[in-house]
């Protein structure tokens, strides 16, 4: 637990407007959208902290809505673009990976879900390319200066992002009707629709 | 040979069809089409314990054109649909689908925005083989029962997929 | 093609001769169906006369909305659904998930549990190595590996099959344990099948290490440094092939990793061959963990004490194999209500997980698998995002490919071993 706390005092240290929280053994920073590019970059370049991998870099939508999440203990430290949310947001964690000091922390960054937009962070690891296009994909959000923001994983021609709240998870509905006799396969035609 | 099509299918060429039949259902040829877990069962059935070499279809050709069976092994997603597709029109005839699994049947666990609800809303499926993943036995048990099919079609039925 | 000058073509010139006449980049498309790109992956190359000058990887042919369907599981039925991303390890998704899934509830698996999972993920280790050798050694040409490394597989798949009542996609590793216990013959076979594939791995090597085209095929080709393996996020086999030795199993040990000792084979050159001896020499290690883990398999439970998360069934070995076991069903349906409701809860709506958010991981086959976890504190997910290792290292598919030819291609995606199940998840 020392490395993590003594991590976060360098953090915050050299990035006040910052919060950070430190919860299951693991240290999450949340920093604001116009200061993240540079925290991710002292994250890779400062000595101590010397995070060569960029491990994950994922989004999470946390819906405009009158569904507030229960107060528990577990949520004390939570910023509050989760607990109460009058606008929805969407979350992009940036898991960062130290291979030489072999430790590894998460920077948050929250970003409005209806002009959702961060700039890229290609320039400093060539790896986010392929993550920021599936977050683009997913979730909408726009990543300013990526080479080639464009679909990964869906068509190319699909419309809408499928990973946000508001999308449904679509399928074929499936009626099934459990009190209902259903006859055995024998007895039974081919594509027979049981009343 | 689309000859036989043509003519009308009755006692004439019973026979005939009898020995296309046996030789058509002896020496299927698989496309390869393995997408997902079932392709390595697919595979696995190819190996040498559950040898599919013993039915004459260890050689899963590569080009659809040299190719009758196409075995839809995996979820096929909405994006490989019209490959999929496009792989079953470049098949020449005669041609047979066996769609093994339950993501290929009828998109399995999946039921979702991502999966093609069963593969037969895109191809005419003949065999539909259960199982996530179906143990190559059973996939085995789905091309003998294909063969039976087969040996059970008269040249009309083949003609008009 | 200019119209009136002449040109005289003796073979051994073409270079000069194909720049006076063309300077075309020909574009060609491999896949998503061929037989060589390893899964439904697209490679749209970009080719001068046969020297590739550019591979961009198309994909998502496989695409199936797990992440977002697990928002609508509960967290046990989680684990049915991300043992199906990387299919070839379907044991290292299990436990990536379980263990974050744990971390959360604040709760460990016993020691039984995290023997047990050793073991399956070593085993399974082994067999995912063992389809990359047959399907790699089938690209190149050496058809006949397909067929030597399918029957090895069977063994292990034997072993699986006997233990999780599957061959694939098991859905065995659960949050707060296994899901049943081994059978009692389980330590002898473990070892009777790690003797017997250090045999046969012998026979890989005798029949590959030494050969000719083997050897021609790959040495030189696919070459990668650690510096742009790190700024591609490439670990696993290919990181350790280009000379840095890094696994998670001994950086940030989970399961009781660090009870066990192994080597971590690295290789300094960067080229698939390296990364042929790497994973055959992993494979010896497993074999080294699985004599160790089941050495000292400890007794005890296998699923945490903890009723309100434990998997409710009792399982026994019945006359018929497995069934439920007699004396449980007789307690929960004529004894005790509290334990039938018990169960009927935990069966239909699971237990809750408290709110927080855990980054989980393992080292797969192919390298850092890891799981970033959300939880509201309700009986579902809030959000799973799977950080796939063949994602990742299918980005420097260009940087590997590109000056080469085209048949190198085809070995350098047969190296990375991706699957796309979990490229696409």
């Amino acid at each position: 637990m020392t490395a993590l706390e003594d991590l976060r005092g360098r953090v915050l240290a050299a990035f006040p407007g910052c919060e950070a929280h430190v919860a299951y053994g693991e240290l999450t920073i949340h920093a604001p959208a116009d200061i993240v590019h540079d925290v991710l970059a002292w994250a890779r370049d400062d000595d101590a902290v010397r995070c060569e991998l960029l491990a994950d870099l994922s989004g999470v939508h946390w819906p405009a809505g009158d569904n507030e999440i229960e107060r528990q203990p577990a949520t004390t430290g939570w910023p509050a673009h989760r607990m109460e949310r009058d606008r929805g947001a969407i979350e992009v964690s940036y898991v960062v990976r130290s291979l030489a000091h072999n430790h590894a922390f998460r920077i948050t960054v929250a970003v409005d879900d209806t002009q959702p937009r961060l700039p890229t962070a290609t320039d400093l690891w060539a790896t986010a390319n392929a993550h920021e296009r599936e977050v683009f994909d997913f979730f909408g959000v726009e990543f300013t200066g990526h080479p080639n923001l464009t679909r990964i994983l869906m068509p190319d021609d699909w419309v809408g992002h499928p990973h946000r709240k508001d999308y449904p998870l679509g399928g074929v509905d499936i009626p099934y009707d459990n009190d209902k006799f259903i006859p055995s396969p024998d007895r039974r035609g081919l594509r027979q629709v049981i009343e | 040979m689309g000859l036989e099509e043509k003519f009308p299918s009755g006692i004439l060429l019973t026979s005939l069809e009898k020995v296309v039949n046996y030789s058509r259902s002896m020496s299927l040829w698989p496309a390869t089409f393995g997408l997902a877990c079932c392709a390595i069962e697919m595979m696995a059935t190819g190996g040498p314990r559950h040898d599919i070499a013993r039915f004459g279809m260890e050689v899963f050709r590569a080009s659809p054109r040299q190719a009758d069976l196409m075995i839809v092994a995996g979820r096929v997603s909405n994006k490989m649909a019209p490959v999929l597709r496009r792989i079953y029109d470049q098949m020449s005839d005669p041609k047979w689908v066996l769609s093994m699994g339950v993501c290929a049947t009828s998109g399995g666990m999946f039921n979702n925005y991502a999966l093609v609800q069963g593969v037969d809303h895109i191809v005419p499926v003949d065999m539909y083989v259960p199982g996530c993943p179906p143990r190559p036995e059973m996939l085995l048990d789905g091309i003998l029962k294909l063969h039976e099919k087969i040996r059970n079609e008269s040249f009309a039925e083949q003609g008009s997929k | 093609m200019a119209s009136d000058t002449e040109l005289f073509v003796e073979g051994a010139d073409w270079e000069t001769v194909s720049d006076a006449v063309t300077d075309d980049i020909l574009t060609v498309n491999m896949g998503p169906q061929h037989p060589s790109t390893h899964g439904v992956l697209r490679l749209v190359l970009q080719l001068d006369g046969e020297v590739v000058q550019r591979v961009d990887p198309v994909i998502g042919y496989l695409h199936t909305g797990i992440e977002k369907n697990a928002e609508y599981r509960t967290w046990v039925q989680g684990t049915t659904f991300f043992t199906r991303m990387d299919y070839l390890s379907p044991f290292f998704n299990e436990c990536a998930y379980s263990l974050g899934v744990e971390r959360l509830l604040d709760i460990e698996a016993p020691e039984r549990a995290q023997a047990i999972r050793v073991i399956l993920m070593e085993f399974n280790r082994i067999a995912s190595h063992l389809v990359w050798i047959a399907t790699g050694g089938m690209e190149l040409g050496a058809v006949s590996l397909m067929t030597y490394g399918f029957r090895e597989r069977e063994h292990i798949l034997d072993l699986f099959e006997s233990q999780t009542g599957l061959r694939m996609n098991h859905a065995y590793i659960r949050p707060g344990g296994v899901a049943m216990d081994v059978t009692d013959d389980f330590a002898e076979r473990c070892l009777a099948l790690c003797d017997l594939l250090g045999d046969k791995l012998g026979e890989y090597e005798d029949l590959l290490l030494e050969n000719p085209i083997w050897n021609g095929r790959l040495r030189g080709v696919g070459m990668i440094t650690v510096s742009d393996c790190l700024r591609y996020g490439i670990t696993g086999p290919l990181l350790r092939s280009s000379g840095m030795e890094w696994d998670l199993r001994k950086a940030q040990p989970y399961c009781g990793y660090e009870q066990y000792d192994f080597d971590v084979p690295t290789d300094d050159a960067g080229d698939c061959f390296s990364r042929f001896l790497v994973r055959m020499e992993e494979m010896r290690q497993s074999m080294r963990i699985i004599r160790q883990a089941v050495d000292r398999l400890p007794g005890g439970p296998t699923m945490v004490a903890d009723k309100r998360i434990a998997w409710p069934s009792q399982q026994s070995l019945g006359p018929d194999g497995i069934g439920n076991d007699p004396a449980y069903i007789q307690h929960i349906m004529g004894e005790s209500m509290e334990s039938l409701i018990n169960h009927f809860k935990l069966v239909t709506q699971g237990f809750t997980v408290p709110a927080g958010q855990v980054y989980e991981a393992v080292e797969s086959p192919r390298g850092e698998l890891g799981y970033a976890i959300t939880s509201i504190g309700t009986n579902r997910p809030y959000r799973v995002h799977v950080r796939e290792p063949s994602f990742v290292n299918l980005q420097a598919t260009n940087h590997m490919c590109a000056g080469g030819l085209i048949a190198d291609v085809v070995a350098v995606v047969a190296s990375i071993d991706p699957v796309m199940g979990g490229v696409d998840r």
